[in-house]
């Protein structure tokens, strides 16, 4: 009977941690799932690339599928025709993994890094870390993440990819809707 | 450039050796630009970021620079780095297939060297051939 009394709060001590942190990362799931349309992209990287940032078309496409289980992020013109065997934009696969809302990135490098999210307190940015990677990294591979959610017709994105050897190229997207 | 990419490497791996071939066979010389990452994303239908990729790579392997505001500019001396690293990777990497079936055929120095003057002779040929006549040169204006 006495074990029971300790058993019973700690129990629910981990269902509520784990309660918590399923809606946690829910939570964030939906906020993102609200970013799904069709977003023009302004891009600077880091090294600074000339002839980037400079007005140029670049778009950023997000649709809810799977009965709501998965996000579609593309990288690509949406207006032109795709062409799987020549262009290469990539895709991410946003989803949840149980209490963690994770990423499955769609590499032209031809690998599947994957990365789990962490959310700042305001919960306006998400953060996603590298967990592990499927495939090569030869070529390198995608690495970091980060979405910063401004309001309903803004957000940035930030994307870390590792060159070869290590050395990071950061581009920063910042992205207006366009539908 | 050609606009067929195989499947063996990633993109922009494929657009940083084309760059490095065009430096290699003269076609892009030392201070010469590289066009703009919107015109080749553009002209090649390829992601821009993928062109990032690829210039990003040139540029760790110092064979191009990036000048703040005009563009990307074949480095100083890429050609003989390019040059070092290629007789480098011929001599580690294909020179020990070849010494092989040069063993395996039992060729012997002479032969070889024979052959290679030989080839060395073919390509002068042609290269006179090619070139324009001096009578044409010299050829009084009517």
């Amino acid at each position: 009977m006495k074990s029971l009394r300790f058993a019973v709060p700690i129990a629910l001590m981990a269902l509520s941690t784990f309660a918590f942190g399923q809606s946690d990362a829910k939570k964030s799931f939906d906020q993102l799932k609200t970013l799904s349309g069709t977003w023009d992209a302004k891009i600077t990287v880091d090294p600074p690339m000339p002839g980037m940032g400079d007005g140029g078309k670049d778009q950023v496409s997000m649709r809810v599928t799977s009965r709501g289980n998965a996000l579609v992020h593309e990288m690509r013109d949406t207006s032109k025709p795709d062409d799987p065997a020549k262009i290469d934009h990539p895709v991410t696969m946003f989803y949840l993994d149980g209490d963690r809302l994770l990423l499955t990135h769609y590499c032209d490098a031809g690998n599947r890094p994957r990365m789990a999210a962490r959310v700042s307190p305001d919960g306006k940015t998400v953060e996603f870390d590298f967990l592990d990677v499927a495939g090569s990294t030869q070529y390198g591979h995608m690495h970091h993440a980060v979405f910063t959610l401004i309001d309903a017709n803004h957000h940035t994105e930030e994307w870390t990819y590792m060159m070869p050897g290590d050395k990071p190229m950061h581009a920063h997207f910042d992205l207006t809707r366009a539908k | 450039m050609d606009r067929e990419w195989n499947d063996s490497q990633p993109i922009y791996r494929q657009l940083r050796d084309r760059v490095v071939a065009m430096i290699l066979d003269g076609v892009l010389k030392e201070g010469d630009p590289l066009p703009s990452v919107r015109t080749v994303a553009a002209e090649y239908r390829v992601n821009p970021l993928t062109v990032l990729k690829g210039y990003q790579q040139l540029v760790d392997e110092q064979l191009v620079e990036s000048r703040r505001g005009r563009g990307m500019f074949i480095n100083t001396g890429a050609r003989n780095l390019l040059l070092q690293g290629e007789r480098q990777k011929f001599l580690a990497e294909e020179w020990p297939r070849v010494h092989a079936t040069i063993q395996r055929l039992g060729l012997t120095p002479q032969e070889l060297l024979d052959a290679a003057a030989s080839s060395v002779l073919k390509v002068d040929e042609a290269e006179r051939d090619t070139a324009p006549s001096n009578d044409a040169k010299e050829k009084p204006k009517p």
